[in-house]
């Protein structure tokens, strides 16, 4: 029998319907892939799933008995939202027990001991390598992000497991190990629901998969005959080439951005050039200060020491107007905290770039804002009911489409992209390569592209540079390099390489 | 992108119903309704004309508070920084003898210039807005009874007193002063991209950096606009007094955040309308107008409108739950 089944659900908001009729078991000790483009209605269904929403039609059942009926069901799942949300000023054996009651710690006085005596257990688990006493903000992206895994385990009653795209900011190696705790709490026989964008992660672990593709589910299928090219075609509805190369494909031109030795918060002695009409890739483990060295090149974060050049002059450090009227373009991997407004309109979103053509006199022109921001929405295939809808109720994909066409309205010389496709879907990424191949093509943009994946710098980049503990750990050509010379330069620098060999 | 059938609704129903404003429009009016079938005395003329003669002031404060909090700051020195410019104008007029007109244009420039310092010391620094004007709240405070020793200063020259007592169009001019102001801002806040910054800048103060906009400029210019306002209200609170009592601006401070909250101007920053704080204020002002004319103890006047400020912030939370009950 399913440990928990979701029968004929139904769920509508203003305007949209957000699921219909979906039917999804989850067998006791299984991995249960979702899949589905951005605005499928993953969220949705999860959310309806922990008992967040009521859905208009349908039920949960959650160890053979309604969730309607018996809600106290709900404490048997364990959900980990996709994005960090653990207190950071308190120290992580806290951050694993709360609430106590939901952990075992019934007792009114508690001691910092009893806490670290049974955090160790989780941590060891979890291989997470830290003191229990450590505040959680003094932690690294991935490990916090493995500690809200842990969190959830935590629960004395779950035997339910749903993680919401876990890795979106783990390397492949931490991946990895975040896979083999999941394949180990799926022998003790937990279930688990696995959200994901990744088709390679939904392949190695899943047990199942199942489609959701504009509110609907679509297909199900056992991951062991199940195929890439039929998962894709179910969640896009057409089948797409993602195996092409999106590299610019003109000759390089000047030298837009010429970097010498620069230090940083977190990088030190960091060199590189960037010319126009090419894509630069950065590769490195998350905390090898690939955004630091963007954020200080734009201004955001406090230079030490080193200089640059744009376009020929020299470079002005700890202004980001400076940098923006420059033509220089940085789009934070945080979407949310430094990409959008979340409470303004996606008009308002998209307007603040555009003052230089929509102010006349002093004031801005309704009329010529709303047709420049009408030509954006239709040019960069952002869907949304309204421009007048607040972003925030936009996927996060449209999101990013927005940013990055706001950005084109301030004539860049230099874009960097932090991590652009970060929670974004198969076919909104791959329109983003396309579109940044364009820009370098046709605009003559330098772009930086920072990523995680490795993947999508050999695809895109024509050249990328490799970053190992705040330092540059080398350079490679795209098109004669190999995956593995790459990643050997991720995890370690030449000297340290040499002493081994 | 589909536009739900918007043009079918006739225009005069969308500016009742569709406004983020609407809401407590209806409710002033309410208000109004139940006041005046109670009070013979309520919709007199004489009753009007102080009500809105002493919204004026409050609403002056309102809009520049209102103005912070747009951009996620506060300042709580307003009401110091209108007393103390009061007595500065008052000084300079009665006892230096300089033109009063001039003298009214200098208090303006020193609540001008106390903004300036206090955004200084919160952008400079990085500081807290809440900490650091509960301290400079202090600071003018003292100087103003450095100044006064406590004492008014009597004797404002009768050339101005019309700014604080007389009418023009039959309103009392404090009011036409107040709408002309909001006429301004509104501008400001809602045609102009300084406006659109301001809205950006409470959204997330790190995505306004990352897209180049000057936010700590933004801060200072929207601090000395409050204080401006302040000064303004303290000088023609002066004018209407005839003299510069030390304790003007004392009591304005809580109202002038009550206002913009009851506006549905979010203290968090970002959202928010600032007509909305002039008619948060207004519903404040008959309330404790409506206490006066029913005989009840002018002490109750602080638990009331206490007592609104707590409710309007329940009734936000409450119509956003709704909302997002319906939309997430």
């Amino acid at each position: 029998m399913a440990v928990l089944e979701a029968r004929e659900i139904g769920k509508e908001f203003p305007g949209v319907v957000a699921l219909r009729n979906v039917n999804l078991a989850l067998e006791p000790g299984e991995i249960h892939c979702i899949v589905g483009e951005n605005g499928a209605g993953k969220s949705t269904l999860v959310k309806i799933l922990i008992g967040f929403y009521l859905p208009d039609s349908g039920e949960v059942i959650i160890d053979g008995v309604s969730a309607s009926t018996e809600p106290k069901g709900f404490e048997k799942i364990s959900y980990v939202p996709q994005e960090l949300n653990l207190f950071q000023e308190l120290t992580v054996s806290e951050n694993l027990f709360i609430p106590f009651e939901k952990s075992g710690f019934s007792r009114t006085f508690l001691t910092k001991g009893q806490l670290h005596r049974a955090a160790h257990r989780y941590l060891k688990t979890f291989r997470i390598a830290t003191d229990p006493n450590e505040k959680v903000k003094n932690l690294s992206v991935s490990d916090q992000q493995l500690l809200q895994i842990a969190r959830a385990a935590t629960n004395r009653d779950f035997k339910i497991l749903i993680l919401d795209e876990p890795t979106t900011s783990l390397t492949g190696e931490e991946g990895t190990r975040l896979f083999e705790i999941i394949r180990e709490l799926k022998s003790a026989g937990k279930s688990i629901l696995f959200i994901s964008h990744k088709l390679e992660e939904v392949f190695a672990l899943g047990d199942s998969i199942s489609v959701l593709r504009n509110g609907e589910k679509v297909g199900e299928s056992r991951a062991s005959v199940a195929t890439i090219p039929w998962v894709i075609q179910s969640m896009c509805g057409a089948e797409l080439d993602f195996e092409e190369n999106c590299q610019p494909q003109v000759s390089p031109g000047e030298v837009v951005l010429d970097v010498q030795n620069l230090s940083g918060q977190g990088f030190s002695d960091v060199s590189f050039t960037l010319r126009e009409g090419e894509i630069l890739g950065f590769a490195g483990l998350v905390g090898a200060g690939r955004s630091e060295i963007m954020q200080t090149l734009f201004g955001f974060l406090p230079r030490i020491a080193g200089k640059a050049t744009v376009a020929g002059k020299a470079w002005v450090f700890n202004d980001t107007h400076h940098s923006v009227r420059n033509g220089f373009i940085y789009l934070s991997e945080e979407r949310k905290l430094h990409g959008i407004f979340p409470y303004l309109s996606l008009k308002h979103n998209i307007g603040i770039t555009l003052f230089p053509k929509t102010v006349r006199g002093g004031f801005i022109s309704a009329k010529i804002e709303s047709q420049i921001i009408d030509q954006i929405v239709r040019q960069y295939e952002i869907k949304a009911v309204s421009s007048d809808q607040q972003i925030m109720y936009l996927s996060g994909g449209n999101q990013q489409k927005a940013i990055v066409g706001r950005s084109m309205y301030i004539t860049p010389k230099v874009l960097v992209c932090d991590e652009p496709t970060k929670g974004i879907d198969i076919r909104t990424k791959n329109y983003i390569y396309h579109l940044m191949k364009s820009l370098a093509e046709n605009e003559r943009l330098g772009i930086i592209l920072v990523s995680s994946e490795l993947e999508e710098l050999l695809k895109c980049s024509n050249r990328i540079v490799t970053l190992y503990a705040g330092r540059q750990s080398g350079e490679f050509k795209a098109d004669t390099t190999t995956r593995e010379a790459i990643l050997r330069a991720m995890i370690a620098t030449n000297q340290e390489r040499d002493a081994e060999a | 992108m589909q536009k739900p059938d918007r043009k079918s609704i006739s225009p005069a129903f969308r500016l009742l119903f569709g406004n983020q404003l609407s809401g407590i429009v209806l409710a002033l009016l309410l208000i109004i309704l139940v006041a005046s079938l109670f009070s013979p005395y309520f919709l007199t003329p004489y009753n009007i004309s102080i009500t809105i003669r002493s919204l004026a002031f409050v609403g002056l404060v309102s809009l520049g508070q209102a103005l912070l909090l747009i951009l996620g700051d506060l300042d709580l020195s307003v009401g110091s920084i209108a007393g103390l410019c009061g007595v500065i104008g008052g000084k300079l007029m009665v006892d230096f003898h300089v033109d009063p007109f001039l003298s009214f244009a200098l208090a303006l420039v020193c609540g001008a210039g106390c903004g300036f310092l206090n955004g200084l010391i919160i952008n400079a620094l990085n500081l807290n807005a809440l900490v650091v004007t509960i301290g400079m709240a202090g600071v003018y405070g003292g100087i103003n009874l450095v100044i006064t020793t406590g004492k008014a200063i009597i004797g404002i020259p009768q050339a101005i007193r019309f700014l604080g007592t007389g009418d023009l169009f039959g309103l009392p001019f404090p009011f036409v002063v107040l709408v002309l102001m909001l006429i301004l801002v509104y501008a400001l806040t809602m045609f102009t991209p300084f406006g659109r910054y301001m809205y950006a800048i409470g959204n997330s103060r790190d995505a306004a950096k990352m897209l180049g906009i000057r936010v700590a400029r933004i801060r200072v210019i929207c601090f000395m606009l409050a204080c401006l306002l302040a000064s303004l209200a303290g000088m023609l609170m002066v004018a209407r007094l005839g003299s510069s009592q030390p304790s003007i601006g004392e009591t304005w401070v809580l109202t002038s955040i009550a206002a913009p909250v009851i506006g549905g101007i979010a203290t968090t920053g970002g959202i928010g309308n600032p007509a909305g704080a002039i008619v948060g204020a207004a519903i404040i002002g008959v309330i404790e107008n409506i206490i006066v004319l029913f005989g009840v103890s002018p002490y109750w006047q602080t638990v009331v409108s206490g007592a609104i400020v707590v409710i309007a912030v329940s009734l936000d939370a409450v119509s956003r739950w709704l909302v997002r009950r319906k939309k997430l």
